[in-house]
């Protein structure tokens, strides 16, 4: 069983590609039946749950140190499992028509199979070395998907900046695994977490191992700084967003500190995790709220809620953390599916201030999209309120997070009514500002395209009712207990009418009113600033290119030609001039050859002497 | 057989061809081909009937009494390691030529190479080892200086005066050995017994570290690699670095342990130098083979540090990494020659969205890129986890700066991808064409095969490496 469910998408892959190569709509078969065959095992192992499965195994030895790669499945990782492969599977199912145009199929069938591939490798790791190797395999298959459209300048760039950036991430954990080797003897993520527990690792060590992970989970859930690559990444195709933001790769960051927990805690580093997440959560929103593209924003909202959840954990909370994840995951994945389903309806534009007055043509797509906004911005009684308020009341309650930490999150929490209210209404209501747009939407299907819709937004508006089983699960204990605090609810849910009501002035009823105050020099800065992500990335892209490059490697480059490799060319001068001292004659052609026989009868004649032979 | 045929054979053969085929025969290829099939046979062959520990006796003639010149063949594991290894890459160099022009003398110099480096690893005697360490260059200097592209005499002339200096170090310290032991026989030779083993440690060590090559002594390396044919920058890379590695290991570090643990800081700065020097030559490199060179110098700095560790685990890392730098910066050399070759030019400028005109070769170029920049699945990534943890164990945490050079790596690789394998198709690119003999692809799906296989199942070469260190394990480190 198990092993079927890490064979299979990488079976999968191979077949949808040599078989897709007959016969392009081969290839989509066999992913939708991959996809529906590793859903249906992951419930299965979900039903019959009785206890983890843990499957030790060493992958090579060197010396005397052997390497494992092991497997071990336990509820939490059941969970990540569960959305990794049904909301796979739908994205496969999705992308039947979103996808129907491309000559590529059969590659783009085989990277989707082998990414969900990783994040199954991933989730179910029972060591650092199998954990690794599928956060890579991710990695590549991102690379990959992002830059699926790689005849065009924009997305080989954006896959660029989405390898190395989580790369960047990546290689601390590289270095984790060889810091954990050191210090405890052991990769296996069980024994760390008891190990940190019996209190036998030293605590500075823990808390320097613990950063390192936490910086590839930066790079990987699209964290302040390393996350321009979240944007950009919006290049491929959307359905790759969805799985991306949705079902696999963002989540594993969340992942590995959720299953390092208990070393998280013991090493004291959570109040680093809730920071980062704080000024994420708050940049991500705040960005949000000015992005003209569909998916920019969605972009932006995804690293402000996963930002939500490291609070969550960074509180103390691994139920608040995790259940946002879980939440985030299944209405983001519908937000993001339902932003394909509008922009393969208006011929692949983006640009939101095209669109408007689009549920008159559209109108399920709109009402399931809505569904979760409301999630998405914490209505009672869909997922996301429960979580985003248990996030919320954990971050206030826990002293180390009371302060600033809570007023951020509470902020990013409230920003995300704004924009995604903005995002719908400017979608889906008022007029349509592209008439002649608005004349050729196409009708999506609605078997593809609108069902895939339907089942997430039941599952986001199910899940509302499921909090306590699920929190159950993923904590692997019997009681949990959820954080509350008195009149926050009452106190959110005002503010947010409040906000909603901005929303609904400033975007549909007095349009020209949003456009006048933009107008304003200092709207002007304040929304650059956010339109371009904090500027970010164009520091680090500086760094790189006039310190990294320009700089260090340029030195280096001026040091090899013009003193290592001078001072040998240097060498065979003098001894040509050497030579020339002597009195023998040469010609240029022959110079080169003398002055080496010359060099070699030097040493052999002090050799010789030395050796005493002569 | 007599193993001595197996070094007299090669250079017997390579005249005959030489003087009595007629240019460009085509026979030369099957009977190049045929031949280093039968050295890989004997090779494997030679693997099986090894001890467990120690060598195995092979043969002993040419007696010279007074100079203890003796022709004295033996091998264990490492060397018959290196001999598979050396017999595989022959075979996909010779696929990779296959449209090679001039062929007769170009093959004959590749059959005659086979002679000395089979010598190389095979014998034990100080002086015959350092006859046929020099001769293997004479091939080397014929095949860069006539088959090369425009700079070729520059290049060769460098490559032959460089290392042939660098070999002076090393004779000197055979004499030094000899004059202190009375013994030019390896195996007879023990630490205790030199006088002044510093200064032969030093000796042996800057001779040596130029053929890896080691920084400073790199220079030489990307002239010779960007101006050899494509198949012989293989070579080069796989097989001429790699005889330093080796000799590195046998005769520094397990000749001289003691001296090795005093000046490991040596060999692990340089080690670690060599790896980011190069890798930030690389990230700047405009070039495209001098980036693949310098890229393949960044690694052989993956595999100093790994000797530099001298423990059980860090050799077998380090010969791992040998065997894995071998196959995976082969297909990128082969493939940055035969863009040069079709297109005119080096630079990675003129190149674009070769994915589109030549999807398979491209993607060959990006299996060997990810495997270079230490992706799982493939050798690349066996090698740097086993070197990081090897070198963690044995130098402590400030180790795990091996990660930030895999950074680098990453740099130079993603960033080469996207200008030459992907975006829009440069006029370059466009009007070339890149259509590749079967036979030369063949060599190329072969290396990558090999990233692939050997990265998913490592135990396939660790279970041979590991013996070949095995003594180490039971000392307790070296010594």
């Amino acid at each position: 069983m198990v092993a079927s469910l890490l064979l299979l998408p990488l079976l999968g892959a191979i077949l949808a590609y040599l078989l897709g190569l007959q016969n392009k709509k081969l290839a989509f078969w066999v992913a939708e039946i991959t996809g529906i065959l590793l859903f249906m095992i992951s419930l299965i192992l979900m039903i019959n749950y009785t206890e983890p499965i843990d499957i030790p195994m060493t992958w090579f030895e060197f010396g005397a140190i052997s390497i494992p790669f092991g497997i071990y499945i336990d509820q939490l990782s059941l969970v990540m499992l569960l959305i990794a492969t049904g909301l796979g599977f739908l994205d496969i199912h999705f992308a039947h028509d979103y996808m129907s145009d491309d000559p590529h199929q059969p590659r783009y069938y085989a990277k989707v199979l082998f990414f969900i591939g990783g994040m199954i490798l991933l989730v179910s790791a029972k060591d650092m070395i199998s954990l690794f190797v599928g956060w890579e395999f991710m990695g590549l298959a991102s690379y990959l998907l992002i830059s699926f459209w790689h005849e065009q300048k924009a997305p080989a760039d954006a896959g660029v900046s989405a390898f190395l950036f989580t790369r960047f991430g990546d290689i601390f954990l590289f270095a984790a695994i060889g810091l954990l080797f050191y210090f405890s003897g052991t990769l296996d993520l069980m024994q760390i977490n008891a190990m940190a527990n019996s209190g036998t690792l030293d605590k500075d060590t823990m808390f320097l191992i613990a950063i390192f992970i936490f910086i590839a989970a930066i790079g990987k859930s699209g964290q302040f700084p390393l996350f321009p690559w979240l944007m950009r990444a919006m290049e491929g195709p959307t359905t790759v967003s969805a799985l991306i933001h949705g079902a696999t790769m963002v989540n594993s960051g969340i992942y590995i500190v959720a299953r390092l927990f208990d070393f998280y805690t013991v090493a004291g580093a959570l109040i680093v995790v809730a920071s980062i997440g704080a000024i994420s959560a708050f940049i991500g929103a705040t960005s949000a709220l000015v992005q003209s593209e569909l998916k920019k924003v969605l972009a932006y909202s995804t690293m402000s809620h996963l930002s939500i959840a490291f609070v969550g954990l960074g509180a103390g909370s691994l139920v608040a953390g995790m259940t946002h994840l879980v939440n985030h995951a299944v209405f983001k994945a519908l937000l993001f599916l339902g932003a394909g389903a509008v922009i393969m309806s208006v011929h692949h534009v983006k640009d939101m201030w095209r669109l408007g007055g689009l549920s008159k043509k559209m109108l399920w797509i709109s009402i399931f999209m809505g569904m979760a906004v409301l999630s998405l911005s914490g209505i009672p009684p869909f997922s996301g309120f429960y979580s985003k308020d248990a996030v919320i009341a954990s971050a206030i309650i826990n002293p180390d997070t009371t302060g600033l930490i809570a007023i951020l999150v509470t902020i990013a929490g409230l920003l995300s009514m704004a924009y995604i209210g903005r995002l719908w209404v400017l979608t889906f209501r008022g007029e349509p500002r592209d008439k002649s747009l608005f004349t050729q939407v196409k009708t999506p299907s609605t078997f593809w395209i609108v069902l895939p819709l339907a089942i997430m937004a039941g599952v986001t508006l199910l899940l509302g009712f499921v909090q306590t089983p699920l929190a159950q699960m993923l904590s692997g204990e019997t009681s949990v207990k959820m954080h509350h605090v008195d009149g926050l609810v009452l106190g959110l849910i005002f503010a947010m009418s409040i906000l909603a009501l901005l929303v609904y002035y400033f975007y549909i009823r007095r349009l020209d009113l949003t456009a006048k105050v933009s107008k304003h020099p200092l709207m002007k800065a304040i929304h650059s600033v956010l339109f371009n992500g904090y500027y970010v990335e164009y520091l680090i892209y500086w760094f790189i290119e006039h310190v990294i490059i320009q700089s260090i490697a340029k030195t280096m480059h001026w040091i090899d030609q013009h003193l290592i490799d001078a001072s040998i060319n240097g060498v065979v001068t003098l001894a040509k001039k050497v030579s020339k001292v002597f009195g023998y004659t040469y010609s240029q052609k022959v110079g080169d050859n003398a002055s080496a026989m010359a060099i070699g009868l030097f040493f052999l004649l002090v050799a010789m002497l030395l050796g005493g032979i002569v | 057989m007599n193993p001595v045929l197996m070094i007299v054979a090669p250079i017997v053969l390579s005249g005959v061809l030489a003087l009595f085929l007629k240019k460009d025969t085509p026979i030369i290829k099957y009977i190049a081909l045929g031949f280093f099939s039968f050295m890989l046979l004997f090779s494997i062959k030679l693997l099986s009937s090894l001890p467990k520990v120690g060598y195995l006796d092979l043969a002993k003639m040419l007696t010279v009494e007074k100079w203890d010149f003796v022709l004295s063949l033996q091998v264990d594991h490492l060397s018959v390691i290196m001999l598979i290894l050396t017999s595989v890459l022959l075979i996909l160099v010779t696929l990779s030529s296959w449209t090679m022009k001039g062929s007769v003398g170009y093959f004959s110099l590749l059959i005659f190479f086979a002679g000395p480096i089979s010598g190389v690893f095979m014998s034990t005697n100080f002086l015959w080892f350092f006859i046929f360490w020099e001769l293997t260059l004479v091939p080397m200097f014929f095949l860069v200086g006539i088959w090369g592209a425009e700079g070729r005499i520059y290049a060769s002339i460098k490559f032959f005066l460089y290392t042939h200096v660098a070999s002076m170090f090393i004779l000197l310290a055979f004499f030094l050995i000899y004059k202190e032991t009375g013994t030019f026989d390896m195996t007879l030779v023990k630490e205790s017994m030199l006088a002044s083993p510093v200064l032969i440690w030093w000796l042996l060590f800057i001779g040596f570290a130029v053929k890896m090559p080691i920084f400073p002594f790199h220079t030489w390396l990307p002239d010779a690699h960007v101006q050899a044919p494509a198949p012989i920058s293989v070579l080069l890379a796989g097989v001429l670095l790699k005889m330093g590695a080796y000799a590195m290991i046998r005769m520094v570090v397990l000749l001289l342990p003691q001296q090795t643990e005093a000046f490991s800081w040596v060999i692990l700065t340089l080690g670690l130098i060599t790896l980011f020097y190069a890798g930030f030559m690389a990230l700047y490199e405009t070039h495209l083979k001098k980036m693949v060179a310098y890229s393949s110098i960044s690694h052989m700095g993956l595999v100093t540090v790994a000797i530099g560790t001298a423990s059980y685990a860090g050799l077998s890392a380090g010969v791992y990494e040998m065997i894995g730098h071998a196959l995976i910066i082969s297909p990128l050399f082969l493939i940055a020659g035969f863009l040069h070759q079709r297109t005119g030019s080096w630079y990675i400028k003129d190149m674009g969205g070769l994915m589109q005109k030549a999807p398979y070769l491209s993607t060959i170029f990006v299996l060997a890129g990810l495997a270079a920049l230490g992706l799982p699945a493939t050798m690349g990534f066996v090698a740097e986890l086993s070197i990081l943890i090897a070198s963690i164990e044995r130098f402590g945490m400030g180790m795990i700066l091996i990660a930030l050079g895999s950074m680098i790596g990453a740099g130079y690789i993603i960033w080469t991808f996207r200008r030459v394998i992907y975006a829009e198709q440069s006029t370059l690119i466009e009007k070339s064409d890149f259509k590749m003999h079967r036979i030369e692809f063949l060599a190329l799906l072969l290396f990558a095969l090999g990233i692939v296989v050997f990265g998913l199942f490592p135990s396939l070469l660790f279970d041979t490496i590991n013996t070949a260190f095995v003594a180490l394990s039971t000392a307790g480190g070296i010594g």
